[in-house]
């Protein structure tokens, strides 16, 4: 498809169009530039809900059922699910669709996103990717993360409001203090709430929350059996609390704020390119070479290179 | 930075449960550097179709062992061209008689690999295909 041609189908909402859109953005195809620039007015529409948490913690399923009742409320959803790409051989198995039963019965549209390379438990690409999807005129977008490890945060400068999805026998009462994902949840959920130990997770995290600082937006722990479909209703109200909240208070506030983050992401990113290409590789081996020989420092290689 | 990457449908329609060559051939995939997406047992003809197109693959990879293929292959080969998507391949593996392959060759069904296939056969082959 030209890119004219695509723009045109990406306007009337045409499935194909978007799905081709998705493939250029995560392949940082060099003709998808102007094609976002002209799309941009249109994005930016639907309210952002991630979901976060250990491998295996039922997260695909949460977020199937999070489908499941928003169709129910008459929304149109669109879901992107990022599993990790093997470090070895740059594949990946995707395998989060398997789980969404529900929304892919409905037709919704699921994009199963490899996370190439990138950390932080998303792709590097998600935040064009999820402007993409909205060209479906979608008004809400759920964004899974890959199973996420303690300092995989990146998804709270994507989603307007995250879920951290935890699960009873993965530690004590002191991985619960420790500083990284517990910290980004606007919504705790304790998930597989049959099993034995989820109570008291649910009142560690209580704990936790109570012994930091008084938020006006303290997270709501909720109990969910998602297998079961218990807990998710409670889940969706909670979700609709912490929107009115931002809506009330600081939305536009919050979404700049993560633009920025993005745009001085982006800024770093293409000046590094565009120096790196000024100098050359040769320059910055040189530049190696004599730091490891002791013949100038790394403080005074930076000055010099950024002289140049 | 060129970032393309091959990615493939693999479903397990029909009834039967036997996933196990699914799950082996979408792991050789994976080794070999591409996307698998994989979708599980009991997968309807629409449900296939819907999902190939969602996540922009290349390929779509049937394994059937029930003898349901041919019910499935025509489907599928139709409902491709009903969404305009004719350009995603298909290509199959489980149970399928041998005398009956050039019929669903010549019917849109890209290549059949039935058993004792070796895995770097179809790497091969799809690697070359997209190339």
């Amino acid at each position: 498809m030209k890119p004219k041609e695509l723009i045109g189908k990406l306007k009337q909402g045409d499935v194909r169009a978007v799905a081709r859109l998705l493939t250029l953005i995560e392949n940082e195809d060099k003709s998808v530039e102007p094609i976002l620039k002209n799309i941009w007015p249109l994005t930016g529409k639907s309210y952002i809900i991630g979901i976060t948490g250990p491998p295996g913690a039922g997260k695909s399923t949460i977020v199937d059922l999070l489908a499941k009742t928003a169709i129910k409320n008459n929304l149109k959803i669109g879901i992107l699910a990022v599993d990790p790409t093997s470090p070895f051989s740059g594949g990946a198995v995707l395998g989060d669709r398997l789980r969404m039963n529900n929304a892919q019965k409905s037709g919704i549209f699921i994009r199963s996103v490899a996370s190439r390379g990138h950390l932080g438990g998303l792709a590097a690409t998600t935040r064009f990717m999820i402007n993409g999807l909205e060209m479906l005129g979608n008004d809400l977008t759920l964004v899974e993360t890959v199973g996420a490890g303690q300092g995989d945060v990146e998804i709270v400068k994507v989603a307007d409001t995250t879920i951290v999805v935890e699960v009873p026998g993965l530690g004590d009462e002191v991985q619960a203090q420790k500083a990284g994902i517990l910290e980004i949840g606007d919504l705790l959920v304790v998930n597989k709430g049959d099993r034995p130990g989820s109570d008291r997770l649910a009142n560690e995290l209580k704990m936790m929350l109570g012994l930091g600082e008084h938020k006006e937006w303290m997270p709501p722990i909720i109990t969910t059996t998602a297998t079961k479909e218990l807990g998710i209703e409670e889940l969706w109200d909670e979700i609709n609390n912490h929107k009115k909240h931002l809506e009330n208070k600081e939305i536009d506030e919050t979404r700049l704020g993560k633009i920025k983050y993005d745009l001085e992401n982006q800024l770093s990113q293409h000046l590094f390119t565009r120096k790196m290409i000024q100098i050359g590789e040769n320059e910055i081996e040189n530049m190696a070479k004599k730091i490891f020989n002791r013949d100038i420092d790394p403080f005074t290689a930076i000055e010099e290179i950024i002289k140049q | 930075m060129e970032k393309a990457k091959i990615r493939v449908l693999i479903a397990k329609p029909g009834l039967d449960g036997h996933d196990r060559g699914a799950k082996v051939i979408a792991r050789a995939l994976r080794d070999s550097g591409m996307e698998v997406i994989y979708t599980g047992l009991r997968q309807s003809p629409e449900d296939i179709v819907e999902a190939a197109i969602q996540e922009d693959v290349h390929f779509i990879g049937l394994s059937i062992l029930s003898g349901a293929h041919s019910h499935i292959f025509p489907k599928v080969i139709e409902l491709l061209k009903e969404n305009n998507a004719e350009d995603i391949k298909i290509i199959a593996g489980g149970i399928i008689p041998d005398q009956e392959i050039p019929k669903w060759k010549k019917i849109g069904i890209d290549a059949i690999f039935g058993p004792g296939t070796s895995t770097i056969d179809i790497i091969e082959y799809i690697n070359r295909s997209v190339k």
